[in-house]
């Protein structure tokens, strides 16, 4: 049975790539909370537990606060991101 | 032959096809989000590439444009081929 992802093709990436892939870099991690996190990733599991360094705490789009190392717990994780990213609101 | 009875389809494979097209997840709770499927797992965790978010807030529609994201599974209700 497939267990997803597993075609051999060269575009896929399952998420254990991407948890490979993306440790050192910058990264943004949005909590179920709305809550963004921004900084260099230090460290992460499966469960998507992460530990961060120069992090930089978002609410609503604005800084709020800043960690020189935090650790997160996997499970209020929403989402990991590769830093490259913009904002835009609509009506 | 049991591939073309589609009772026999798992969910998985219904999945496993969107490999490399645009999808449409709706989240649990005024969230949705359009991106390319790179490849999932069993949790349906999702690697999705030049995403869009979509948040309904009381202000308004907020959009949110990402490279590329690992989406925690624990809060995906629906996931469709996008045809936007």
């Amino acid at each position: 049975m497939s267990t997803g992802g597993e075609k051999g093709s060269t575009t896929t990436k399952t998420p254990a790539d991407f948890l490979k892939s993306i440790r050192g870099r910058p990264v943004v991690v949005k909590l179920n909370s709305g809550v963004d996190y921004r900084g260099i990733l230090a460290c992460l599991d499966g469960y998507m537990n992460i530990a961060m360094e120069q992090t930089e705490e978002y609410v609503n789009g604005q800084l709020k606060n800043k960690y020189g190392d935090a650790f997160i717990r996997g499970n209020n994780v929403l989402y990991i991101s590769t830093s490259k990213r913009t904002l835009a609101d609509g009506a | 032959m049991a591939n073309t009875n589609p009772s026999q389809l798992l969910p998985s494979e219904l999945i496993d096809r969107c490999i490399g097209s645009k999808i449409w997840v709706i989240m649990k709770g005024d969230k949705e989000l359009v991106g390319t499927l790179r490849g999932f797992d069993v949790y349906v965790n999702m690697v999705l590439e030049d995403v869009t978010e979509y948040e309904i807030t009381a202000e308004g529609r907020r959009i949110t444009k990402l490279d590329q994201i690992l989406l925690n599974g624990n809060n995906i209700a629906i996931v469709s081929k996008s045809y936007l």
